[in-house]
């Protein structure tokens, strides 16, 4: 949308664009598709989120048929497809899910994930490293879900992943960022986009994320199954707008002690 | 002849392909993968796979997940 002033809107709103693997969205938020209370709901979440891409799962076709397709709701044409290989514990697993998400043919990206333990759902890296190796090594655009480790980050960055997902905190915790200064530690190194994957409650998380400099949020979780996914959605938009927005804005240094915004000269005696 | 598909056992007629299972099973080949034997079939190909028993399939497709 273009403005009067002849500004687009939208990249405004989002602080410039995300771009990686030859891509560009306008908007800095993936959501997920898993856990809404149906797919009606999903639909009206996603499209109240702003997001322009959404993370979908690769499963076994269900040959009961009773259950609706996902694809019946998401409009590929305007959401791209990001599929994941969550529930993957080995690469070996990992690479074989990508290849056959890329075969279904609506998308050469993937959500790489290799899982190291069930309790936690944090990554097993090593794993991971040589999932991202070999599919990097097959052209797949590839953004690996990883810990808020700065080495590994920087590890997968040089395997050549497109974009590096550190967790804000174990998936579905809800506990915001847990180690906001590894974050800026990954944000300083890094290359390629850091989008914060995992572990995001409520807006002011993302908007935390957002403010630290990432260039995006990915999260399922806290908008389906909040309460109202679809308001929740809503307030993510908001988020991640007004983080990025601070971000570019620069805040003020944190000072001990106060400082008057007032003058000091004046003053009635 | 006897396959297994999706970790299920199946029985489909003589002479069946990857198309002719896909129709029986009524999924739209634009939607999903298919693996034959530990071997991912291109789409194009699966008019001239013809199914033998013993076989293992699995069909793959995107559903709702996150992490």
């Amino acid at each position: 949308m273009v403005s009067e002033s002849g500004v687009e809107h939208n990249v405004i709103e989002n602080g410039g664009t995300l771009k990686f693997g030859g891509r560009e969205f306008r908007s800095r938020l993936i959501v997920g598709t898993g856990k809404f209370p149906d797919y009606q709901t999903m639909q009206q979440a996603h499209e109240a989120s702003g997001a322009e891409m959404v993370t979908v799962a690769v499963r076994r076709v269900n040959l009961d048929r009773t259950q609706e397709s996902l694809l019946d709701f998401i409009d590929t044409a305007r959401y791209a497809l990001l599929p994941n290989t969550a529930g993957c514990y080995s690469a070996e697993e990992a690479i074989r899910t990508a290849m056959l998400a890329r075969e279904v043919g609506l998308s050469d990206m993937v959500k790489l994930e290799v899982i190291g333990d069930q309790r936690t759902l944090f990554p097993d890296n090593e794993e991971l490293l040589k999932a991202t190796r070999a599919l990097v090594k097959e052209g797949f655009v590839v953004l690996p879900y990883t810990n808020d480790d700065p080495i590994m980050a920087k590890k997968l960055e040089d395997a050549g992943a497109a974009v590096v997902m550190p967790l804000a905190a174990p998936i579905g915790s809800g506990l915001g960022i847990r180690n906001p200064y590894n974050i800026r530690i990954i944000l300083e190194a890094a290359q390629v986009p850091i989008i914060v994957d995992a572990g995001v409650g409520t807006a002011s998380d993302a908007a935390i994320a957002m403010e630290l400099g990432c260039d995006g949020v990915l999260m399922n979780t806290a908008i389906a199954c909040a309460k109202d996914p679809v308001a929740m959605a809503t307030a993510m938009r908001h988020a991640m707008i007004a983080g990025r927005s601070a971000y570019l804005a620069g805040r003020i240094p944190k000072k001990l002690y106060a400082s008057a915004s007032s003058p000091l000269e004046g003053m009635i005696e | 002849m006897e396959l297994t598909v999706n970790g299920k056992k199946r029985t489909v007629t003589d002479g069946a392909t990857i198309t002719t299972l896909l129709e029986e099973l009524q999924i739209n080949p634009l939607r999903v993968a298919v693996q034959f034997n530990q071997q991912i079939i291109k789409r194009e190909l699966y008019e001239r796979t013809p199914l033998h028993d013993g076989d293992t399939l699995e069909i793959i497709t995107f559903m709702a997940g996150g992490s």
